[in-house]
């Protein structure tokens, strides 16, 4: 893996929920991340299909925090 | 395992489907030493539509119940047993000598390329160590969190100085209450902060591009352009260039590097030969050029078999000493001229868009380092003897399309803080992280300004009041646009106090019984 690239976990669809009320916003308000992305398509390789709307995390060496995660929604194209 | 492949027709391909099993006649000549189990069809050159298991490969001969691909100056039938259509893409596979393959003119001997392996990595969090996942218990029994950053720093301190446990847990108190001091308030205004943060320095710097910084006789755009090419996400920046690591067997050999940096040049044949054309007698003559060849690492054997790979018309090569012979069998003008265009720019040796490569040593940490003019990541992360895990280019764009948005995004804050950090000025990277979190939020590289993130604000006064008033107010005019007045720009239009700071928080009286 290039180290520009950070981990990209698929989040369960039960834990969906749980994260959304964390950070207090909506699906559609989180940062967005492609379908056809490069990172995705081969998370796909290891998860099966990734639907539109799928939560991704991901686990980012932050040079502020240490390690940092945030959250991104597959849409389509 | 082996693979036929060849061009046809959707008609064609049809009927074999409709006939199969059946004996197909090829005007090509197939060598028969191979032994192929398997052919694929391919109609327009680059993707499969067909896949067909086939018994026998035997010379010509005509008989009953065949189906023909031409009428004449058939060589080859192919005893097909069975196929199928399928969906396949010529990016699968590659020629059987291993070199790369991406159009298929007349046939091909493919082997399919081995599917890359995904290996899973260990998740950062699980390396933590003990001590510091025990401080950041600690912290979350009362509720609150820290950056692991800081749980490092307290975890290497208590160690360090022998702090009790009493006194290590008045000093994580006082550590989040001070942690929670430095955070950012809600509604506060990150972005304006952030713009004068940039702004400010970027001010100091200066208009005129510095070349050639970094490595000698290598030009890269540096200072304030750079800068507004990064935050602009243009296509192709304008001086596009790679920083190419070795793999920790070839790092230290100059050869290998010095080897890799000549084969990844673009070589175009115009670069190591003159190219004559005589139109009356309707050829092309090739004069290479010995030393031109030499010091770009080419023999003269290796260009002949390139140049039957292109599609020409009709052509007979002869060659004779340095010099390459192709004449038209049927003369004719403009065909002449075609074929003179192609060679031109036919490319002998190398990847797409690279036209330099220098070869350099880090004296800091011992290794052979390439840097290149152009880019072309996708082509070079291939590479045998490459890091690809190191190696890096200044193409943002590129990189969200190899290797996604999220490695965008680190590309941005790597290459704005840079750009700053060589101008001798410096901006917290908070602020260019917010840069870049805001470019890559919709999931592709954005810039900003008109055509990005401030030409897609949901509220039309906003708009109106960054760039082409009078379209945004007129399209929204159009459409009934409703605005509901929730960003900053839009309320100081209408008069209103801003959604920011205590303008955003609304007080009601609560009049007690």
């Amino acid at each position: 893996m290039h180290e520009m690239v950070p981990e990209h976990w698929l989040i369960p669809v039960k834990e969906e929920e749980k994260i959304l009320k964390l950070l207090g916003v909506a699906k559609g308000q989180l940062p967005k991340i492609r379908k056809s992305d490069p990172v995705i398509k081969t998370l796909e390789k290891v998860e099966g299909e990734i639907v539109p709307g799928r939560i991704i995390q991901i686990v980012r060496k932050s040079r502020t925090r240490g390690i940092a995660k945030i959250y991104r929604t597959v849409i389509g194209e | 395992m082996t693979t036929l492949a060849w061009k046809d027709t959707l008609k064609k391909v049809k009927e074999i489907i409709d006939k199969a099993p059946i004996g197909y006649c090829l005007d090509y000549e197939i060598p028969a030493e191979k032994s192929m189990k398997e052919a694929l069809i391919t109609v327009t050159g680059k993707t499969f539509v067909a896949k067909a298991k086939i018994s026998k490969i035997t010379p010509y001969k005509n008989e009953k119940n065949i189906l023909k691909k031409k009428k004449d100056k058939l060589k080859t039938l192919v005893m097909i047993e069975k196929i199928e259509e399928i969906q396949d893409d010529i990016v699968n596979y590659e020629e059987v000598n291993g070199e790369s393959i991406d159009k298929i003119l007349s046939f091909a001997i493919l082997t399919r390329k081995e599917e890359a392996k995904i290996e899973l990595r260990e998740p950062m969090e699980g390396k933590l160590s003990g001590e510091v996942k025990s401080v950041l218990r600690q912290v979350e029994k009362e509720g609150n969190s820290l950056p692991i950053k800081i749980a490092e720093q307290l975890a290497n301190a208590k160690k360090q100085y022998n702090i009790g446990e009493k006194d290590f847990d008045k000093l994580l108190k006082v550590t989040v209450e001070k942690y929670k001091e430095t955070e950012v308030d809600p509604f506060e205004a990150v972005g304006i902060v952030g713009a004068q943060s940039i702004g400010e320095p970027g001010t100091q710097m200066t208009m005129r591009t510095f070349h050639f910084a970094g490595v000698a006789e290598m030009d890269v755009t540096l200072g304030l352009p750079r800068l507004i090419e990064i935050v602009d996400a243009r296509k192709t920046p304008s001086t596009p260039s790679m920083t190419i690591y070795l793999s920790e067997k070839a790092k230290g050999d100059e050869d290998r590097a010095v080897g890799l940096a000549r084969s990844i040049e673009a070589t175009t044949l115009l670069d190591i030969a003159d190219i004559e054309v005589n139109t009356t007698e309707g050829f092309v003559l090739i004069m290479l050029d010995k030393q031109k060849m030499q010091e770009r690492g080419l023999k003269r054997e290796e260009i002949l078999p390139k140049l039957k790979k292109i599609r020409m018309q009709k052509t007979t090569i002869t060659e004779e000493e340095n010099e390459i012979k192709l004449s038209l069998d049927e003369p004719s003008f403009k065909k002449i001229y075609q074929l003179y265009e192609s060679l031109k720019t036919f490319q002998v040796k190398g990847l797409d868009g690279i036209r330099r490569a220098i070869v350099k040593f880090d004296q800091k940490a011992k290794e052979w380092v390439l840097y290149t003019q152009g880019s072309n990541l996708a082509g070079v992360l291939e590479l045998k003897d490459v890091d690809f895990a190191r190696t890096k280019t200044n193409d943002i764009i590129e990189i969200s399309q190899v290797l996604g948005v999220e490695a965008a995004r680190e590309a941005i804050i790597e290459e704005s803080t840079s750009t700053l950090h060589n101008a001798g000025l410096n901006t917290d990277i908070r602020h260019l992280m917010l840069v870049a979190d805001m470019m890559t939020f919709s999931g592709t590289v954005e810039a900003i300004g008109r055509h990005g993130i401030s030409g897609k604000k949901a509220s039309v006064l906003a708009r109106a009041a960054f760039e082409i008033t009078s379209k945004h107010l007129l399209n929204a005019g159009l459409i009934g646009e409703v605005d509901r007045l929730n960003g900053v720009a839009e309320n100081i239009i209408v008069g209103q106090p801003i959604t920011l700071g205590t303008g955003a928080v609304k007080l009601a009286y609560r009049r007690e019984e």
